[in-house]
């Protein structure tokens, strides 16, 4: 055993490492894209690891190695647990053989920009059993104790983190990794359990999903994953607290303490399995207490299954939580929520202000838009777009673009304004449809950054291609899931797959489908690039341009630069063009003239190309 | 697997009566300054003291020129790793605009290092928008009852005719001026900073001693 400062993502899968896991896979998304990541970096025998295309398709390779007998973990962020649940709702019917665990994080408070749903409702919607860590040392065991719910019951199991635990780094006691167990794949042939064929088999599996997780119920509470302390005296305050919330309950207590609160008159459940419904342990709080405080980010789940359990017990106290309007579904907790709870159940008297402060200096503090990194090739793009679009004499704000996840949401921001809309992966090629045939007199671009193509973009693609709509779809292909942190895609060049994998050349599938107006271009030749777009517009049906550049963080990681930008004092008006039309954070204004950062510049020179009085010049470009 | 195996390591089973002190700090910056490495610095120096630590970096989507911030919770066994509104003993602030945004975060009465670099926006640079001054940052800061500890970025010495590393510099002035000493040792940080950058050791540890003798204005 040893002591390891670790991340609430390397938490998991050092415990599935010591569960014995043997297929992992998932796709790159914040705060999640760290489990996967972290294990990439060690040396694994005898385990498969990998970055999937999607989602479904990680979840579904999982399954099979779960089907055949093997423990499998499948990671994801919440809004990935979209993509796989119709193939997640059909297995969790089916159940599985080897354990099988889908880890999913959870974003409150929004610290990646995505939609705060709340995966608890996955888990209720497909009836699988959900543990929630309060802490990154609970991520390494209770990953383990869900490999071993799952096998004992035959069901895959989530387990659940937040951003605050999944990206948190403490110090945890870790156990040498186990092997996987030397077992046989097996193969079973059984249609009652893996098709839906027929409405009884049908109805017979949900029958067999309902009462798997009942058992899964029962063992939960043999483990005491959950934790009910009741106080000694009846009738007092009864708290629940379920995932990282827990954690600052203590912390809680002791500040509510120097306000005349009795940590001994207080009745506590903490909820680690929030799926099932702890039915049995809410029963006996509620019998117990007189007031519950129910403490949980994002939505009401507990609180809502409490309400019904009151309703049961024939409870006539007061329940304070989100529905009586106390507490926010949004954002996260923190040690404010414990102690405003327990003054509101409790009549403290503790001053509202202990954790609000009134000031709003935030509202003082500059602007600081996401923009571009210096040498982004998707700079160059967004240029070229807008370019093409002014000789087209098109003006801006009557052309769409629609946008797509990842990196290429940059075009939404100043200085390019370029892109309309963020949805999805791979949303923008079907959305461009829809606003085509909703009569949009002016061209539709479409854009997609490469692993969202790969991910969810293609069927939209074909769909465009079979009916042949006019649009344009712009492909920015920089070889990497880059806004996750660098991730392989299929895409990404073989040199840098790993061993034994292939690349998949989109210049090669596109024209493959049907695509007759296909085109690739240079984002960092601004000219060509603008006047290939301008000819695609122009053009009848689906027309796509692939624009090419490697991500300019990952090249400069390797010491490459595509070539290097010099600046001549003698001709700058300091007009600001540069900076103006490219947003490029390598450029600066100097006393007398810009000023380029050597040291961030990749020389990509689309700042040279925009400058009238050739006070920059672009050298040695690649 | 037995579950009695893992059943050790459950959060609710560490004793959380045993307390020595609570310490949390709070740090903001922009992506590119080297916050998240002091950070780094500050849990594994507190873990060689086997002081309870966590650490909660944020950091935005854009790689570099982004909104940084990092929460450190020293101390407590069983911790959330998010700190309350006006809870933290200390903020280290290493951008003025940005220090606007831990306002809210540090306690009254305890200590706000400001570190003055300023980076500006692109709007800031091209005179579209505007960009707070000092004396509005620090004005802020003592109405949020702290101290305001600043730290010039002239103060920061080349190192053989080359730049040194602010981050290290920041550590070093809070370690000397606003507390953080009393909780680490300054010998585990230097340590620290040696196994981190063998090759590049000595400018780092340069600039931490820079840091740690400069001077710091008390306002």
């Amino acid at each position: 055993m040893e002591t390891k400062i670790v991340t609430g993502n390397e938490a998991i899968v050092l415990g599935a490492l010591r569960a014995g896991v043997r297929v992992v896979t998932g796709y790159p998304g914040t705060p999640s894209s760290g489990a996967i990541g972290s294990l990439l970096k060690m040396d694994l025998k005898d385990r498969h690891v990998e970055w999937s295309v999607n989602e479904k398709v990680a979840f579904e390779i999982a399954s099979g190695a779960a089907w055949a007998g093997q423990r499998a973990l499948c990671a994801m962020k919440m809004s990935g647990v979209n993509v796989a649940l119709d193939s997640l709702i059909s297995i969790a019917y089916s159940g599985c053989n080897g354990g099988l665990v889908v880890y999913v994080a959870d974003d409150p408070g929004t610290n990646a920009g995505m939609c705060e749903q709340d995966s608890r409702s996955f888990a209720m919607m497909s009836d699988l059993p959900m543990l929630e860590p309060a802490s990154v040392a609970d991520g390494y065991w209770l990953t383990q104790a869900a490999f071993d719910i799952s096998e004992r019951v035959g069901t895959p199991v989530f387990v659940r983190l937040v951003t605050a635990l999944a990206n948190s780094y403490a110090a945890i006691h870790v156990e040498d990794p186990l092997p996987p167990a030397e077992r046989e794949a097996i193969l079973e042939r059984d249609i009652t359990k893996y098709t839906k064929a027929g409405a009884a088999i049908c109805t017979a599996q949900h029958h067999d999903v309902i009462a798997r997780l009942e058992k899964a119920g029962q063992i939960i509470n043999q483990m005491k994953l959950n934790e009910l302390q009741l106080s000694e005296n009846p009738g007092g305050l009864g708290v629940v607290a379920s995932g990282v919330v827990f954690s600052y309950l203590e912390e809680g207590f002791r500040i509510a303490a120097r306000f005349g609160f009795e940590r001994d008159n207080v009745s506590v459940l903490r909820v680690v399995a929030t799926s099932p419904f702890p039915a049995s342990d809410v029963h006996a709080l509620l019998c117990h207490c007189g007031t519950l405080l129910i403490l949980e980010e994002l939505e009401p789940h507990l609180e809502r299954g409490i309400y019904v359990e009151a309703q049961k017990a024939g409870f006539d106290g007061r329940i304070i939580g989100k529905l009586d309007g106390l507490f926010s579904r949004s954002g996260e907790y923190d040690v404010s929520q414990v102690v405003q709870g327990l003054n509101r159940a409790l009549d403290l008297s503790i001053p509202d202000d202990l954790f609000q402060s009134k000031l709003q200096a935030e509202s003082m503090a500059a602007q600081r838009p996401i923009t571009c990194c210096a040498g982004c090739p998707h700079r160059g793009t967004y240029m070229a777009i807008n370019q093409a679009l002014k000789r087209l004499k098109l003006e801006k704000d009557k052309v769409m673009v629609t946008g797509d996840i990842g990196c290429t949401i940059l075009g939404m921001n100043p200085p390019f304004y370029t892109v309309w809309n963020e949805v999805s992966m791979g949303a923008s090629v079907s959305l461009a449809q829809g606003y085509v045939h909703a009569g949009v007199s002016t061209p539709v671009i479409a854009t997609i950054g490469d692993s969202t193509l790969f991910h969810g973009g293609i069927p939209g693609l074909i769909n465009a291609i079979q009916h042949q709509i006019p649009l344009t779809l712009i492909i920015m292909d920089n070889g990497w899931t880059a806004m996750t942190g660098m991730q392989v895609n299929p895409g990404t060049d073989e040199a840098f797959q790993p061993t034994g994998n292939r690349s998949i050349d989109m210049a090669k599938l596109i024209p493959a489908l049907g695509v007759e107006n296909f085109f690739v271009v240079d984002p960092f030749e601004l000219d060509k690039s603008a006047t290939t777009i301008e000819k695609a517009l122009m053009l009848p049906g689906v027309k796509v341009v692939l624009s090419r550049q490697e991500c300019a963080i990952q090249a400069q990681r390797r010491g490459l630069n595509a070539g290097r930008v010099r600046v001549i004092p003698d001709n700058c008006t300091l007009c600001k063009q540069c900076i103006t039309i490219t947003g490029c954070p390598a450029i600066e204004i100097g006393e007398e003239s810009i000023v380029v950062d050597p040291v961030l510049c990749y020389g990509c020179g689309l700042c040279a190309q925009v400058c009238r009085f050739e006070a920059l010049v672009g050298e040695n470009l690649i | 697997m037995k579950p009695t195996t893992y059943m050790t390591q459950s959060t609710s089973r560490i004793p959380h009566d045993i307390l020595l002190f609570e310490y949390d700090v709070f740090l903001v910056g922009v992506g590119g300054q080297g916050l998240l490495t002091i950070g780094d610095i500050i849990i594994e120096a507190a873990l060689r003291k086997e002081i309870a630590a966590s650490f909660y970096p944020t950091k935005g989507m854009a790689q570099r020129g982004g909104f940084v911030k990092a929460q450190i919770r020293l101390g407590r066994q069983v911790v959330g790793p998010n700190i309350p509104e006006r809870g933290a003993d200390l903020v280290i602030a290493m951008e003025i605009s940005e220090a606007l945004k831990a306002v809210r975060f540090v306690k009254p009465g305890k200590d706000f290092l400001l570190f003055g670099h300023v980076w500006p926006p692109t709007a800031v640079m091209l005179g579209k928008a505007s960009y707070p001054s000092l004396e509005q940052v620090c004005e802020q800061v003592r109405a949020a009852g702290a101290k305001v500890h600043y730290l010039d970025p002239e103060g920061l010495p080349p190192y053989e005719d080359t730049s040194v590393p602010a981050n290290m510099f920041v550590l070093g002035a809070a370690i000397a001026h606003v507390g953080l000493g009393e909780v680490l040792d300054f010998s585990d940080v230097v340590h620290i900073v040696q196994t981190r950058w063998m090759r590049d050791a000595e400018r780092n540890i340069f600039a931490l001693q820079s840091g740690l003798e400069a001077n710091v204005e008390r306002s």
